[in-house]
């Protein structure tokens, strides 16, 4: 849950502001709108149970980092936000996830419609190696029926340029995706997801593989894209978390530890398990 | 609070040397303005010249903590308690230089006053001079003991120090009425007053940068926290 925001008052004395920890006086500002609703979600692959009754609330045009140590799950809940997990043999699921209040889990709700809903973007890019860049970019269009292609070519060139990608490629547009370097491969994924026009991006280490400038590029181009999409991104990079998100989730072992502003969780967070691994005091 | 160490012992090491640099130089600090004091108080020149030449090593402390501070940021960027810690370090350096400033001033001052005839008007002086040095040491035991009800206690002494420079000052402007002969010794009086009084203003500051770099609260400027 979003942590609730106490302002302090002027009549409170030195000591009483001290005794109860003020988070930014930010009550003027309305609650954010909620795009997912995540509530005692665990997950078991086979006996293994991989998270533990996480509830989670992630906020709609923000950007939410989840943290955390390998294998504590953020993967695997970022995967449950669009239903990915499902993918893995011998997976059972317990709790709700709401994507704008719907069941994302309801029997009646088909996965391929939640995935085109909720795109993912992977730790490596991995663009379709017997395609085109074009047909990269308007693939999961034409997959789904779209054969006009004044539309895709309007999507394509509309993808590509929310990518910040169409002034490097558009002469290009016949070659391979693979052609193109890794940065350049990441952001045709994110084009590639952004066609079919999703509500939500998850990126699970989208720069884990990418040279510091391919990772501004990407981080700058998220920045843009919290405008109009809710981002909710899996980082080991701490730095890269403290930069790009509004939000921080940190789990460990399965379980979520803290979840706040992120603001908050890399200046003061409340936990000391939280504190332990943001300050490299782990193990 | 006792941390666990970091992963990275390099990490500890650094910081641990920051520490030392601001606990050394709060020492200095201290025994600066004590030299300066007892130099006015026992008329002692050397003591004064003491507390002058201390300065130097003050001036440079704070140069190499800004550095240590600088570098931490760049090669650990430490975040939470650690990020916190190196703020309030870098910070506490500036607020140490400037009182160790002021004790430069009040030696230079006790200098001119010791080769005057002596005034019964210095004790004037005493109890601003004990108060003020009880809230740098209060402020500097807050900052290492990562004390918030000291750190927020020294804020309050703050007041009762700026009322006995009121009280000495008013009391000094009522002699140089009296006797202008001593018009001179008395002004450098008030202005040893004055530095007093800013020594409490900065170990103020180092007070409340303690409470921050403990519990992440910034009790500044009370008045202005419901509203920014």
């Amino acid at each position: 849950m979003v942590n609730v925001i106490m302002a302090t008052t002027p009549e409170q004395s030195v000591t009483e502001r001290i005794e109860r920890p003020a988070q930014p006086p930010v009550s003027a500002e309305p609650p954010p709108t909620l795009t997912f609703e995540a509530k005692n979600v665990s997950i078991w692959y086979g006996e293994k149970q991989a998270i533990e009754n996480v509830s989670l609330d992630i906020a709609s045009n923000a950007v939410t980092a989840i943290i955390g140590p390998s294998g504590c799950g953020k993967s695997t809940f970022l995967r449950a936000l669009n239903r990915m997990h499902e993918l893995v043999p011998k997976t059972r699921m317990d709790g709700t996830v709401l994507l704008h209040g719907e069941d994302l889990y309801s029997k009646t709700v088909d996965p391929a419609i939640v995935r085109r809903r909720v795109g993912m973007i992977f730790q490596k890019s991995n663009p379709f190696p017997t395609m085109t860049i074009g047909e990269n970019v308007v693939v999961g269009l034409r997959l789904n029926g779209v054969r006009n292609q004044k539309f895709l070519n309007e999507r394509l060139e509309k993808s590509l340029r929310m990518a910040a990608l169409w002034d490097e490629v558009k002469d290009d547009l016949h070659k391979p995706g693979t052609s193109l370097s890794g940065g350049q491969q990441q952001r045709l994924c994110i084009a590639r997801s952004l066609a079919v026009e999703p509500e939500v991006i998850l990126m699970d280490e989208p720069c884990s593989a990418l040279d510091p400038i391919a990772t501004a590029k990407i981080e700058e181009l998220i920045h843009e894209l919290k405008a109009k999409y809710t981002i909710v991104t899996v980082t080991h990079n701490m730095q890269q978390a403290g930069r790009i998100s509004d939000y921080t989730a940190f789990m460990y072992l399965g379980r979520l530890i803290e979840f706040g502003p992120t603001t908050k969780i890399f200046t003061n967070p409340t936990e000391k398990q939280t504190e332990d691994y943001i300050t490299g005091r782990f193990g | 609070m006792v941390a666990n160490r970091h992963i990275l012992g390099t990490f500890d090491e650094s910081l641990s040397a920051l520490r030392n640099n601001v606990l050394m130089m709060a020492g200095l600090t201290e025994r600066s303005l004590e030299r300066a004091m007892k130099g006015l108080f026992d008329r002692d020149d050397d003591l004064c010249a003491n507390a002058i030449a201390d300065d130097e090593e003050i001036d440079q402390l704070e140069m190499q903590i800004d550095k240590d501070g600088v570098a931490i940021l760049l090669r650990f960027q430490p975040v939470a308690s650690d990020l916190r810690r190196v703020v309030a370090a870098m910070k506490l350096s500036s607020n140490l230089e400037r009182m160790a400033d002021q004790g430069t001033t009040i030696a230079r001052r006790a200098r001119k006053l010791n080769h005057h005839p002596p005034l019964p008007e210095v004790e004037l002086i005493r109890p601003m001079y004990e108060h003020a040095m009880s809230m740098f040491k209060d402020s500097i035991d807050a900052f290492v003991r990562e004390d918030v009800d000291l750190g927020c206690a020294v804020v309050t002494r703050d007041e009762k120090l700026d009322e006995l420079n009121h009280e000495a000052s008013r009391k000094l402007i009522d002699r140089m009425a009296q006797d202008r002969e001593q018009l001179r010794g008395y002004l450098n009086l008030i202005f040893i007053g004055r530095c007093l009084e800013r020594v409490g203003d900065h170990a103020t500051n180092i007070a409340e940068e303690a409470v921050y770099a403990a519990a992440a609260q910034d009790i500044r400027h009370p008045s202005l926290t419901a509203t920014t």
